[in-house]
């Protein structure tokens, strides 16, 4: 642990370090650049409490992407699981005639469902057809895009507003906001610690990350890997939808044009960056969130465009990645060298 | 008749881009990469063909340009995934959303625009008029005139079948991806065919870049390569790489791409005809996977 947690924050801070160049050579100052991005996304309690909501689907998908890569299978499909999600629980909001205290357990179950049941179509493929779940889930997320657009447009559409949108759901579905904070962050905690303990603690997430490293010999070990590998998509697909139900519930209330288009990428990008690890995707979730955040605060400060972030972002991931197998490898050696210093071989004797 | 020809010029049309980074991304798959880098570098392209064109008013500088762009993105490549041997797919993965986020950020800081760029005075990839052929009733029409690029995309097909198949250097590659250790024992270094391979991936994909953003139309929008790097990938998985079924799978994508702008015409909503090129990609994949599984001896 405290290793990775070395190499990954030498490599974040090359990263940053690249990111200043840039500004410099643009005749940006990066300095007051990073303060005012962080300013804006941890300085006071009410940007503290924006970074921690943008933080729940970064955060949700990250651990989606994550638990699914640890276990085998290449779900890519967040986005389009995400959308899912948020259609099915802009449904239950609009039409399930229900109070409070039973309206938002439903749309939580409602938003699972929706992901769960988009990741199930890419694991039906694989199981019928032995289709690549890599290119299928990529390919129903553009279909879900297009799907979630028309159900805005059309069938779902608010007559009233000018671009397309679903009208606000029944106040009765909307998250609660507890002063400053809003309680999705209650149903996030209890979502990572749920998938935590699946993932960590029992017998099904034990045999997922055995077939994970090595399908082989669990297989061999008595594991149903096609049984997992459905038990995977479902899991992985319903955290996805949660996000997009969470974003709807804690957010706007309603279906947005481009709701998903600001996460697409994030979950597999938090998951590759983390290495799969759970307590890793939540910090860089935080991290990515407070940069994603504070981005637009940078921009009216210091006339920085917030779409510098987009690229640090990516930089951050190539440097963080490539600088974790290389670091290791050099702390191998100098500690290698260091016991030989320490322990020099007995001298020959004569 | 006229909407015969007009499916077949839109088949066409939407076929080229693919088909370039499909053939880029099959150097790479026989030189046995995870490549998934085709997304970005198409996307890169388009954006540096716009500028190249803007800033010398010229289509050969655009497309000059997307190659140099594209390129530089493969030489990214080789330095994380080659060089400090990071994990392809992650290298791949990291690369895509650096592009998405660079043309975005490059679009605002030198064109001071959000979301798209379209200018009356960007020049286009012109149009070939073939002399004599273009006389001839219907066939005219349908082989000359179409767009500089679709005959270059056509000509690299040929290309790329004569390197991979016919050359010295097309055996190294293959022998790259097929046994690494055994053309390292003959002498020749696996990461410099690697390294090639991922350059002529770039300069593909740069051309393709270029039809996207100068071909049919004039403007660059943010992220306008919209998945046809990732449907080269599963063109590429479909036939293994081999530049004439490429070219056979782009022809099948582009006609259900031409096929769903005739649909709209039928009141279909737009959405639900936009999806068939990503249904085709689906139902391709399913019936290889058929075939395979028949293939497999129970």
């Amino acid at each position: 642990m405290p290793r990775s947690f070395l190499t990954a924050l030498a490599g974040i801070l090359a990263a940053l370090l690249i990111g200043a160049g840039v500004m410099l050579a643009q005749g940006y100052n990066p300095a007051a650049t990073y303060a005012a991005l962080f300013e804006f996304s941890l300085g006071d309690v009410d940007s503290l409490a924006t970074t921690l909501k943008n933080a729940i689907p970064l955060i949700l998908t990250g651990l989606s992407a994550s638990v699914a890569f640890a276990s085998g299978p290449v779900n890519l499909g967040q986005p389009g699981q995400l959308l899912f999600g948020a259609l099915l629980a802009t449904l239950g909001g609009l039409y399930l005639p229900l109070p409070a205290p039973l309206l938002i357990p439903s749309l939580l179950a409602l938003a699972m469902l929706g992901g769960a049941l988009w990741a199930g179509l890419a694991a039906l493929l694989r199981r019928a057809f032995d289709m690549s779940e890599f290119i299928v889930t990529l390919m129903l997320n553009s279909i879900a895009d297009l799907f979630t657009f028309w159900a805005i447009t059309g069938p779902l559409a608010d007559p009233d507003a000018f671009s397309p949108m679903t009208p606000a759901i029944q106040p009765a579905g909307w998250l609660p906001e507890w002063g400053e904070f809003s309680s999705a962050l209650l149903v996030l905690a209890l979502a990572a610690a749920g998938i935590w303990f699946v993932f960590q603690r029992w017998t099904a997430g034990y045999e997922w990350r055995l077939t994970g490293q090595n399908a082989l010999f669990a297989r061999l070990g008595g594991c149903n890997i096609s049984r997992n590998f459905v038990a995977v998509m479902l899991t992985t697909g319903a955290l996805a939808g949660l996000a997009g139900g969470l974003v709807v519930m804690a957010g706007p209330h309603r279906f947005l044009k481009g709701l998903g288009a600001n996460y697409a990428w994030d979950g597999v990008m938090i998951a590759v960056v983390a290495n799969n690890s759970l307590p890793g995707t939540l910090l860089y979730g935080l991290f990515f969130s407070a940069l994603q955040t504070g981005a637009l605060g940078m921009e009216l400060i210091t006339a920085v465009p917030s779409e510098f972030i987009q690229v640090l972002q990516a930089v951050i991931v190539l440097v963080v990645v490539a600088s974790r197998g290389r670091l290791s490898e050099w702390l191998d050696v100098w500690a290698a060298r260091r016991r030989a210093r320490v322990k020099p071989l007995a001298p020959a004797p004569d | 008749m006229r909407i015969f020809i007009g499916l077949i010029t839109g088949t066409l049309a939407s076929a080229t881009p693919i088909l370039l980074a499909a053939l880029g991304g099959a150097f790479t798959y026989y030189a046995g990469l995870f490549n998934i880098a085709m997304e970005g570098m198409l996307l890169v392209g388009a954006f540096c063909a716009v500028l190249g064109a803007y800033f010398f008013q010229s289509w050969l500088a655009g497309v000059l340009c997307a190659v140099l762009g594209a390129t530089a993105l493969a030489l990214l490549f080789i330095l994380f995934a080659i060089v400090l041997k990071t994990d392809e797919f992650v290298t791949g993965i990291a690369l895509n959303l650096f592009a998405v986020g660079a043309t975005t950020y490059l679009l605002r800081q030198i064109f001071d625009v959000k979301g798209s760029l379209s200018d009356p005075r960007l020049p286009a990839i012109p149009a070939v008029t073939i002399p004599l052929l273009h006389d001839v009733p219907v066939l005219g029409a349908v082989v000359s005139g179409q767009n500089l690029m679709v005959y270059a995309a056509g000509l690299a097909t040929v290309i790329s079948a004569y390197l991979i198949f016919g050359t010295r250097f097309g055996l190294r590659l293959r022998a790259a991806g097929h046994n690494a250790a055994s053309l390292e024992t003959s002498g020749v270094s696996a990461a410099r065919v690697r390294v090639w391979a991922l350059l002529a991936c770039g300069v593909l994909c740069g051309l393709g870049g270029a039809f996207l953003s100068l071909g049919y139309v004039r403007l660059f929008a943010e992220n306008m390569s919209a998945g046809r790097g990732w449907i080269s990938l599963a063109a590429i998985i479909l036939v293994n790489g081999n530049p004439w079924g490429l070219a056979v799978i782009a022809l099948l994508f582009g006609f259900s791409d031409g096929l769903g702008l005739l649909l709209q015409s039928a009141q279909i909503p737009s959405q639900f005809t936009g999806m068939v090129p990503y249904l085709a990609t689906l139902l391709a994949l399913s019936v290889y996977a058929t075939r395979r599984a028949k293939a497999r001896p129970a």
